[in-house]
């Protein structure tokens, strides 16, 4: 029995750089969204083929769900880019470690293919674009001393100066509150990686496991429950994007009068 | 072999812990670049590829049904106004020709009555000429009586008397017979 190890498995590198079994499960992903990409760019029409109708009901079931976060059709069309692009490239990434081959063929004497999101290098990446992307958006729809103020409320201490003591204890404590958001924030990119690649990775070895006590049939039900695991953490992961997303583009709740 | 196997996983597991807990987790500075790089080039791809076409489309179709909505609806409008505008000229078209046959009834009416009265007059002025031609031939017939009765008369006397009067007895017996016939 192979129990896949933690990292991703170097497979051969091209120019010093090492190609993994998680890389090539990611360029087989591109491959398959340009096809699709390529496909529904081309043939996209006001009235709308087989492809492009599927494609279309799955996205605006996806902009509902979205909506209900963020409240506004607006502003999900605006953080869709990232939000969409995660949620679909998790999705596919997820369900193709459930393809035949994957945990079998192998190269090198590694397997060839190893789900995407069992990489945490993969998965941190994609949660710290998340945050810092929500970063950004705050920057830009609030104002930077806004934005930096939710975190280091300097401008409410100074504020607070001439309120007397009890502004300035409360201006002192929500200072440390915002320290405390930094560090929140350091959590979010730890939580939202690790909680992916954990449940992922889990679901792989249970797998691996399963498919060598008893390769016929035993494993399809695991193979279900992994196909909605997949979707689950893809919508996890994507809806606590966009929940980053929206709680940092909102103004404060206007500063309280001290 | 899988014993070799777990056997090599252990060794480089025990690496990894020596060089530290991010490399035992597979955590790898080139890696994580590497797929740093390969995430950004699929949210380009999904998103330039199939939601940005997809999207784009979504709101072409809305603004479109939007549109058709709102000339749908001008559209309704339009016809309500030109069904008004329809049975208003109706009603009025309908409005003029009941004048116009109230006209139309007034002046048969008033043509009847002249045309009546016209012939009223054609009709005395015929009785009158008639009269008068009556009256004409009368005294025609009377003239004419009273010279055939002298005629008869001096035919009568000439054959009662046979004797001959002269021109100027007759001519006086004349006039005094149809001074008696005068009446």
């Amino acid at each position: 029995m192979h129990i896949p190890p933690l990292g991703a498995e170097t497979l051969f590198y091209i120019a010093g750089i090492p190609i993994t079994n998680t890389i090539i499960n990611v360029w087989l992903a591109i491959l398959i969204f340009l096809v699709l990409g390529i496909f529904i760019s081309r043939n996209a029409k006001l009235r709308p083929g087989r492809l492009q109708n599927a494609a279309e009901y799955f996205l605006e079931i996806l902009l509902g769900y979205f909506d209900q976060v963020t409240g506004d059709r607006k502003r999900t069309l605006r953080f869709l880019p990232l939000v969409g692009s995660v949620f679909f490239f998790i999705l596919l990434s997820n369900w193709l470690g459930l393809l035949p081959g994957t945990g079998s063929i192998t190269y090198n004497h590694e397997f060839l293919l190893r789900p995407a999101n069992t990489d945490l290098n993969l998965t941190v990446a994609m949660a710290l674009v998340a945050v810092l992307s929500s970063h950004l958006f705050g920057l830009f729809t609030v104002g930077i001393f806004t934005h930096l103020n939710k975190f280091i409320q300097i401008g409410t201490f100074v504020k607070s100066l001439t309120k007397g003591p009890v502004a300035i204890f409360t201006a002192i404590v929500e200072m440390g509150v915002g320290l405390i958001e930094i560090v929140s924030e350091m959590a979010k990119v730890l939580s939202l990686s690790l909680r992916l690649f954990g449940n992922i990775f889990a679901g792989e070895v249970l797998m691996t496991v399963m498919a060598s006590l008893v390769g016929l049939l035993v494993p399809a039900p695991f193979m279900l429950l992994e196909l909605l695991v997949g979707i689950i953490q893809a919508a996890v992961f994507t809806m606590l994007t966009l929940v980053y997303l929206t709680v940092l583009t909102e103004e404060p709740h206007g500063e309280e009068a001290h | 072999m899988p014993n070799t196997n777990i056997e090599t996983h252990t060794v480089v597991e025990t690496e990894n812990t020596d060089q530290g807990v991010l490399a035992s987790l597979g955590l790898n500075g080139q890696l994580f670049t590497f797929q740093l790089i390969n995430f950004a080039v699929v949210a380009v791809i999904i998103w330039f590829l199939i939601l940005k076409p997809l999207t784009k489309k979504l709101a072409e179709r809305e603004k479109m049904i939007d549109e058709s909505i709102e000339n749908s609806k001008k559209v309704q409008e339009n016809l309500t106004k030109a069904e008004r505008d329809y049975q208003k000229k109706i009603d009025d078209a309908k409005a003029a020709a009941g004048q116009i046959l109230d006209n139309a009834a007034a002046d048969g009416k008033k043509t009847g009555e002249q045309l009546k009265v016209q012939a009223r007059k054609e009709i005395e002025n015929l009785v009158d000429q008639a009269k008068r031609n009556i009256q004409i031939e009368e005294k025609e017939m009377v003239v004419k009586l009273k010279s055939e009765t002298a005629s008869l008369i001096v035919a009568a006397l000439e054959k009662i008397l046979e004797e001959k009067v002269d021109e100027k007895k007759d001519k006086q017996l004349i006039e005094s017979a149809i001074k008696k016939l005068t009446p």
